[in-house]
């Protein structure tokens, strides 16, 4: 500890009734153009070659430690990209950060020097928008191939042009197969196809033995141009199927929480109570189902093949299923939440359906115990799995890291109770954080979340029982065409089940959005995993990989 | 008939032929078809398994497993069998031939040589060579040439990598391994098989009707549990199973092989738990002795409750990491062995004075 007078605390612009727009604006100096209002938060329009210094300054001394989003897009009179900034301390303190750029030359400077998250979301904006960043360590495409032609996201895309793609000209990931001859280290393609890899991810990994040099994770094989796809669709009906497929793994209902957020938001829909509880329990079940299949899916990567505690996952899991589809119809793809509401009321007979839940909350910490019975309590798992992993916690708000990963590094963020939503300020819960940021914390994170989601559903269930039966309304009244303000800008997030799952809109008067762009929790999250895993063991990078819980549909989008 | 008998196999073979005065010729013969008929058991034993892993594993995970061919799913196995033969037989370029064909015999051939000197009990044993248990373990590590082939030659980095693997845990675990069962060498006074069963069938306490006979692993359990640890590393299973450790490096050593050499490599594998578990049996439990039931049902018995111990902790248990699994070696099995070794020693000549032994 240095004895010297203490810098000024991060505190600029921190006032007693919120944050003072004008002494950021101040702080920002001369690198600011202008000023915009978006939804959720006032916008600094700033130079783009000064990008960096602006993000600098207002991460260091007013507090915005937690770069959420980059969003690019183009008008037809310029590029823009979007930092989303909020504080981890607390994220309702949001400030966007707009860089405008010339059509002529989109080019602006990078925000990697300040976040190392702006890395991938900066080579993503390349990649789709085509603005182009100076500085980055690293501007190739992310989630196209390299090959691709053109920007997809951008005005003037042709595309009927044919994206033709020899096999020579394609950077064949097997071409390069001697890459540092000269060293005693190994290169090694794990994935896309790899038992470990949870999808098709591709990890470039270089090995010294059995240690990890580096590894560079290369993603892009299950993008489906899901922000395209909601571009084309209406707000009111069509966009919500979509969010189902980006987590897929049963974590639907909170994604599509997401979307109804942020568009309830922008075009001022009020959510009945009723239904707000309902989405909160909904909600509640799919991060079991979805925390259960994320612990199993480790254990599979420490343990080996299909293992006992794998198949009681996937056994328990099944139950919280079984519950949402009585509740939905469906058990993968819900669909359920609609603006303004919920689709339909709970099933009848509803006495049926508490009883079920009920006896699904009952058998729930005998299961949790047989899980802490067969890992967490496991010598040879603890072995495995304490100080492996390492993400210290700077590091994990540096990566933009959210959810279970950073919770597993002693972060405490969630989003349902500092920013919430829903019904989760009403009920009794706690945020479950572990300071060990290792692998095993993390599991140790989701386990617990498990019995926490528990508290909040048994709740739910028993307001949802009281409740009158004439004042039961699922949904409030919504047009049947909703057209937000033209020019209404807004990013809404939610605490989905890998962490912050966000979304930006901006409305240009019609019935579907101009611009979606969609944070994922995995792409930030994923970002981490050179950070955890150089210097360590081929195994611990599995396991690490294991930890991040990633889901490629939701990396990909 | 046969089964009665308790002249080596050969030799009863040789009876029932007529041979009369055994030859070198006759001798042979016999002795070939001897070991014909051991080896058809065994791998009659091993295809047993398609079907009883399915089934074990699945008991220990809360699921059900085949049962749909055949009575309890009994006839996948000759299903299992035509399907995994039918396969094309694929050979990637710039494999290193023939040592990349030669792999998978070198791994089922070691465990079936071992198989010449175990005694399944009523005579079933090809010979009883002096040196049984030295030949028994000096065969069963050929093994590890096969793998480090296997790993080489695929031209496969994970081949290479798992087969560095297998051969950094196979001499690491060797060590330990055969220590432990030179300990009971030392109680037996021999290295011959037959001896080693026949000591311990001497009675060990009388409580009054029951005998508990001096089965080695009731006379020094800590070298039972040494042993059970260093055999499941050995045979590659959970929590020593990264050679293979499908999550980090797909298969291992096996993963450029399919068809008849999967089968072969796979099915090597198999006879090379059985006869760890043959070994066990033998060196610790009393080989094929047993009440009421005959011998070779005792020894079947002893092979598959090994068999069951490696499902079972394959299970339950998580893998080491690589370094961890030669730190145990190196510097807990190792120590242990060797402790246990000298520890014998001194008792084994202590009662050698006193007369006991």
């Amino acid at each position: 500890m240095s004895l010297e007078e203490p810098s000024p605390g991060p505190d600029v612009g921190l006032t007693e009734e919120g944050l003072d727009h004008d002494a950021l604006a101040d702080l920002v100096g001369d690198a600011l153009l202008g000023r915009e209002s978006h939804r959720n938060a006032e916008a600094l329009v700033v130079h783009p070659d000064r990008v960096a210094e602006a993000l600098g300054k207002l991460r260091t001394e007013a507090g915005f430690d937690h770069l959420a989003c980059v969003t690019a897009q183009q008008y037809e009179d310029r590029y823009e990209s979007i930092y989303h900034l909020r504080k981890y301390d607390d994220p309702t303190q949001e400030l966007s950060v707009v860089v405008p750029t010339s059509v002529d030359d989109p080019r602006s400077q990078s925000a990697d020097s300040v976040f190392r998250t702006a890395d991938w979301h900066e080579r993503e904006a390349y990649d789709l928008v085509g603005i182009e960043y100076d500085d980055h360590p690293d501007l190739r495409r992310i989630l196209l191939p390299e090959t691709w032609v053109g920007h997809p996201l951008s005005l003037g895309y042709d595309d009927e042009s044919p994206q033709i793609v020899t096999l020579r000209e394609h950077a064949n990931p097997l071409a390069d197969d001697h890459r540092a001859d000269e060293g005693d280290t190994m290169f090694v393609n794990i994935g896309p196809h790899h038992p470990a890899t949870h999808g098709v991810l591709h990890l470039k990994t270089t090995l010294d033995g059995e240690n990890v040099a580096s590894v560079e994770p290369d993603i892009g094989y299950l993008h489906r141009c899901e922000e395209q796809m909601c571009e084309q669709s209406t707000y009111r009906h069509q966009i919500m199927p979509y969010p189902d497929r980006w987590d897929y793994i049963s974590a639907g209902i909170l994604n599509e929480w997401a979307y109804a957020r942020a568009a309830e938001d922008m075009a001022d829909l009020d959510v009945p109570d009723y239904a707000q509880v309902i989405r909160t329990m909904s909600a509640e079940l799919c991060r079991i189902a979805s925390h259960m299949l994320a612990v199993a899916t480790f254990a599979l990567d420490v343990y080996g093949d299909f293992t006992a505690i794998f198949m009681y996952g996937v056994r328990d899991r099944e139950i919280a299923q079984d519950i949402l589809e009585d509740l939905t119809g469906q058990r993968l793809m819900f669909n359920y939440l609609r603006l303004g509401g919920v689709a339909w009321d709970l099933p009848e007979p509803r006495e049926e359906f508490f009883e079920k839940t009920r006896d699904f909350l009952e058998d729930l910490p005998a299961k949790l115990e047989e899980y802490h019975n067969l890992l967490s309590s496991n010598e040879i798992f603890q072995l495995r799995c304490v100080d492996t992993g390492y993400l210290d916690p700077e590091v994990a708000k540096n990566y933009g890291a959210t959810g279970p990963v950073a919770r597993g590094s002693g972060v405490d963020y969630d989003l349902r109770r500092d920013d919430p939503y829903g019904w989760y300020d009403k009920l009794d819960w706690d945020v479950v954080t572990e300071d060990g940021c290792d692998n095993y914390s993390r599991v140790l994170v989701r386990l617990q979340e498990v019995e926490e989601s528990a508290k909040i559903i048994e709740q739910c269930v028993d307001i949802l029982e009281d409740w009158p039966e004439d004042e039961r309304t699922i949904q409030s009244n919504v047009p049947r065409t909703l057209r937000p303000d033209e020019d209404a800008e807004i990013y809404r997030s939610v605490e989905a089940a890998k962490g912050e799952l966000g979304i930006y809109m901006r409305s240009d008067g019609t019935d579907k959005p101009a611009r979606f762009k969609i944070r994922s929790p995995c792409f930030s999250n994923l970002q981490t995993l050179p950070e955890m895993s150089t210097g360590e063991y081929i195994p611990d990078m599995i396991a690490s990989l294991g930890s991040l819980d990633i889901v490629l549909g939701e990396v990909d989008r | 008939m046969l089964l009665q008998s308790q002249t080596p196999l050969p030799d009863a073979i040789g009876g029932l032929l007529g041979f009369g005065e055994m030859g070198p010729g006759e001798t042979f013969v016999a002795a070939f078809i001897g070991a014909a008929l051991i080896l058809t058991f065994m791998l009659t034993n091993a295809a047993l398994v398609i079907w009883a892993k399915r089934k074990i594993t699945a008991a220990f995970t809360d699921r059900v497993a085949v049962n749909r061919v055949g009575p309890a799913g009994l006839l996948i196995i000759p299903a299992d069998a035509v399907r995994l033969l039918s396969k094309e037989l694929i050979i990637p370029e710039n494999v290193d031939r023939p040592a990349f064909d030669v792999a998978p015999l070198v791994l089922a051939l070691s465990a079936l040589l071992g198989f010449a000197v175990i005694p399944f009990g009523n005579g079933l044993q090809i010979a009883d060579p002096e040196a049984g248990l030295a030949y028994l373990f000096a065969v069963a590590s050929i093994a590890s040439l096969g793998l480090v082939m296997a790993g080489y030659a695929s031209n496969n980095k994970y081949s290479f990598l798992g087969g560095l693997r297998a051969l950094a845990q196979n001499i690491a675990y060797e060590i330990p391994l055969v220590l432990t069962a030179a300990s009971v060498v030392l109680f037996a006074g021999s290295l011959q098989i037959s001896t080693i069963v026949a000591e311990q069938a001497q009675p060990l306490v009388s409580l009054g009707p029951v005998t508990i006979p001096q089965w080695y692993a009731f006379v020094n359990p800590f070298a039972f549990v040494l042993f059970l640890a260093a055999n499941m590393a050995e045979v590659g299973r959970n929590p020593f199973d990264v050679p293979e450790a499908p999550t980090e490096i797909v298969a291992g050593w096996q993963t450029e092989y399919s068809s008849v050499y999967f089968v072969l490599a796979y099915l090597g594998e198999f006879l090379h738990i059985f006869l760890g578990g043959a070994i066990v049996a033998v060196v610790f439990l009393g080989g094929p002795a047993g009440p009421v039931l005959p011998g070779i049902v005792w020894m079947l018995i002893k092979i598959w409750a090994v068999f069951l111990l490696t499902q079972w902790t394959r299970s339950a248990l998580p893998r080491v990491r690589i370094d961890q699994l030669i730190e145990i070696g190196w510097k807990g099995m190792l120590v242990l062995s060797f402790a246990n070794l000298l520890l014998t020693a001194v008792i084994v000549g202590v009662l050698a004075q006193g007369g006991v032994l």
